[in-house]
């Protein structure tokens, strides 16, 4: 027990005395919360978008109007028409960057408008930023949709009342949080574990470890055991950020996250062992846990949502244990969800674990002998 | 001029020593550029709705067809427990619930007023928005549908047209954004180690006493790599238009200029973080945090940098990323010229100039 203590004191005096590894472990999680608080806002707003209005008539500007009034978009210039039709200059103005979208009212507007006929209006996107351009498409459509009826009196008949459960607000900051704890606790583990041993043997100080009284097991307890402590500090900071600063809410229970944060550390620590027996040089380490970081992250649903992506890559995805304890979180930060709800989850996770974490063990302890 | 040449060729040594290193970095950034392609696509499809009809009528059942039928939703895997619909959010069988109250029927047919319920699973923001937003587009249709044949339909006539990517691919835009991302990684990387190695072996002293400049020694070991980066811009670029299907529409010898540009910025971002630090270890997760998250999140990759708050979007300015992104862009998709791209020609020539600079100072300070 006191070779095991002095062992984790070594290894935490070993990643604490290089003051830049101590930035990289707190520094990281600040940077990371706001950045993602603050960046991350998917919504389509401020498109920076050209009015060609040949009408200039009261009802062309109140249409403009109301395609300024919401956020969605900036109207860059009231461009005065030189030409019958812009497109060529629209084609111009998206390609330096100029203006993204471009609305065109023609100059019989106001006088179909009054007699009662549909006077027609175009609409010209730039189409590189597709998502984008669908999305804004959809917000003239429906600004412009709603200025007709109104100036003909009708109305759609059947309305969608909605409730959103959760976060009402749609606040992305409450969204991102769980992913960067889950992000956290990945990297840091895998990355240590994946170098610890390596570094040892690159340095030549594994020899000195071998040859005091410390068995094999110890050794790699004691390693495992400090990167597990790490993350657990590394997370608690975030999650203690975020609520406090970004005041999100935490609806669930906080034991229940940190033992199921224990279950997921078996798979890291399993991956990143197992990575350390594999390679030869830090650099070679380096390499496979920086691969295995994008892939977890990116096939883990933090970015997009694993329903969307192609079938091939859906299955893939269950190997990969970040996407059963993202969905832990987030459950248990935003929902409120207990164990039960979370059981599909939780199975293949703690399988996953216990399976890639004996057989990285195992192949540790034939290298060390 | 001729140390700097012997720099450069000591370091491509290093380079050729370690062969398995070198298939990495040519592998690594094909396999990336394939996962993130796939992985990232923001048009939200198939979601899960459930849908509790307790009208069940004949308008009931073809208002749950047109959902069921559309691309956008999809149906929960079972339909026993949906009454529980808290339940069924909180356990994400579903992302929302839409309730059809008695009478929906009856409403329609008659032309009566009526109100759906939805509930939204506000957990997942894209997912949520999504949900909101066809249900909307779904239920419009139903209703448009139902309009008797020949009734008048007032309001505005619209037209619209998309230029450039007619068909709204939306990996078009994205890909461009991942070459950046692993480009500038992988780049970083590169240099990152390259004078951390020689710190940590013990032979910075010997490169210290030979009759080189600071100057030579980091511009000398820059170069190979700027080679090895552009080859792998040039590789990862040629995999997005054979794959993706990513078009090429103007220059590309202006793509090349640009990608060259953009790697040297990007060695530079390596070999400045390997001038302040003592170990490899240290240099690469450096390497990886310093490169990885602004280039997604603060380069107009994914995010607008248009929206951001003020402070992130200044520090976007000096972001290489956001200005290769912005040039490839342009270039690919649009067909852009040189006069329409000068400005991310010349942050990325700026950015360059005062990071090589700035490792030769904090070099020379480490040093003496």
């Amino acid at each position: 027990m006191r070779a095991f203590v002095g062992l984790i004191r070594k290894e935490f005096r070993q990643v604490f005395r290089d003051t830049n590894m101590v930035r990289i472990i707190f520094a990281m999680p600040i940077i990371q919360l706001l950045v993602l608080g603050y960046a991350v806002d998917l919504d389509v707003k401020h498109i920076p978008t050209d009015v060609y209005d040949f009408d200039r008539s009261e009802q062309s500007r109140a249409l403009v109007e109301a395609l300024r009034a919401g956020e969605y978009f900036t109207i860059t210039s009231d461009i005065e028409p030189m030409t019958a039709y812009p497109v060529s200059d629209v084609r111009g103005r998206f390609q330096d960057g100029s203006s993204e979208m471009a609305v065109i009212i023609p100059a019989d507007f106001s006088e179909r408008l009054q007699r009662g006929e549909r006077p027609s209006v175009g609409l010209i996107a730039d189409g590189a930023n597709a998502s984008q351009a669908r999305t804004g498409l959809g917000y003239a459509r429906q600004i412009i949709a709603d200025f007709g009826a109104d100036a003909a009196g009708a109305h759609p008949p059947v309305a969608v009342r909605q409730r959103v459960l959760y976060n009402p607000e749609q606040e992305s900051v409450y969204f991102m949080v769980p992913g960067i704890v889950a992000t956290l606790l990945t990297m840091i583990t895998v990355m240590l574990t994946s170098m610890a041993i390596v570094r040892e043997k690159e340095t030549g100080t594994l020899e000195q470890i071998l040859v005091t009284p410390i068995s094999g097991t110890a050794l790699l307890m004691g390693k495992l055991a400090s990167f597990a402590i790490l993350g657990f500090v590394e997370i608690t900071f975030a999650l203690a950020f975020g609520i406090l600063w970004f005041k999100i809410p935490f609806a669930g229970s906080p034991v229940l996250l940190f033992v199921l944060s224990a279950v997921y550390l078996l798979s890291t620590l399993g991956v990143g062992l197992l990575f350390s027996t594999v390679t030869g040089t830090q650099q070679q380490a380096m390499f496979f846990a920086w691969f295995f970081m994008i892939f977890t992250i990116l096939t883990s649903g933090f970015m997009t949502p694993i329903s969307n992506m192609p079938r091939v890559i859906q299955y893939v995805t269950y190997l990969n244990p970040m996407r059963y304890y993202l969905e832990i979180v987030r459950g248990i930060v935003m929902r409120g969800a207990g164990a039960r709800d979370l059981a599909h989850n939780i199975y293949p996770m703690f399988i996953y674990g216990a399976g890639i974490f004996t057989v990285a063990s195992l192949r540790f302890r034939r290298r060390v002998k | 001029m001729n140390r700097i040449g012997f720099m450069a060729r000591k370091e491509v040594y290093h380079i050729l020593r370690d062969p398995r290193s070198l298939a990495v970095v040519f592998a690594m950034p094909l396999l990336m550029t394939f996962l993130y392609g796939f992985a990232i696509n923001l048009d939200i499809e198939n979601v899960v709705i459930g849908i509790v009809d307790l009208d069940r009528s004949k308008e009931s059942r073809d208002l749950a067809l047109d959902f069921y039928g559309s691309p956008y939703f999809s149906a929960p895997r079972s339909e026993a427990d949906l009454i529980d619909m808290e339940g069924t959010l909180r356990r994400r069988e579903a992302a929302g619930v839409l309730v059809i109250e008695p009478g929906f029927g009856d409403a329609v047919a008659n032309g009566r007023h009526f109100s759906l319920g939805l509930l939204v699973d506000g957990s997942d923001n894209l997912l949520a928005a999504a949900v909101q937003a066809y249900s909307q587009g779904v239920l419009a249709e139903f209703l448009a549908d139902r309009l008797p044949p020949g009734a008048p339909r007032p309001g505005v006539e619209l037209s619209q047209e998309v230029l450039f990517n007619p068909d709204l691919v939306s990996s078009y835009f994205f890909v461009p954004g991942i070459v950046a991302v692993i480009l500038i990684m992988i780049s970083a990387l590169l240099t990152s180690v390259t004078l951390a190695r020689e710190k940590e072996t013990g032979t910075m002293e010997q490169l210290l006493v030979a009759p080189v400049k600071p100057r030579e020694i980091v511009v000398g070991k820059v170069l190979p790599y700027i080679l090895i980066a552009f080859i792998d811009g040039m590789l990862v670029l040629l995999f997005a238009r054979f794959v993706f299907g990513l078009p090429f529409v103007g220059s590309v010898l202006l793509l090349m200029l640009f990608t060259v540009l953009y790697v040297s910025a990007s060695l530079s971002v390596g070999i400045l973080i390997s001038s302040r630090v003592a170990t490899q270890q240290v240099a690469m997760m450096f390497a990886l945090v310093l490169t990885m998250l602004p280039s997604i999140m603060l380069s107009g990759y994914i995010f607008s940098t248009r929206i951001m708050p003020l402070p992130l979007r200044v520090i976007s300015h000096i972001v290489p990323a956001r200005y290769y992104i912005t040039a490839i862009r342009g270039i690919l998709l649009k067909g852009s010229g040189a006069q329409a791209l000068a400005v991310p020609a010349a942050g990325l020539a700026v950015l360059t100039l005062v990071l090589i600079s700035v490792a030769t100072k904090s070099f020379k300070r480490g040093v003496g």
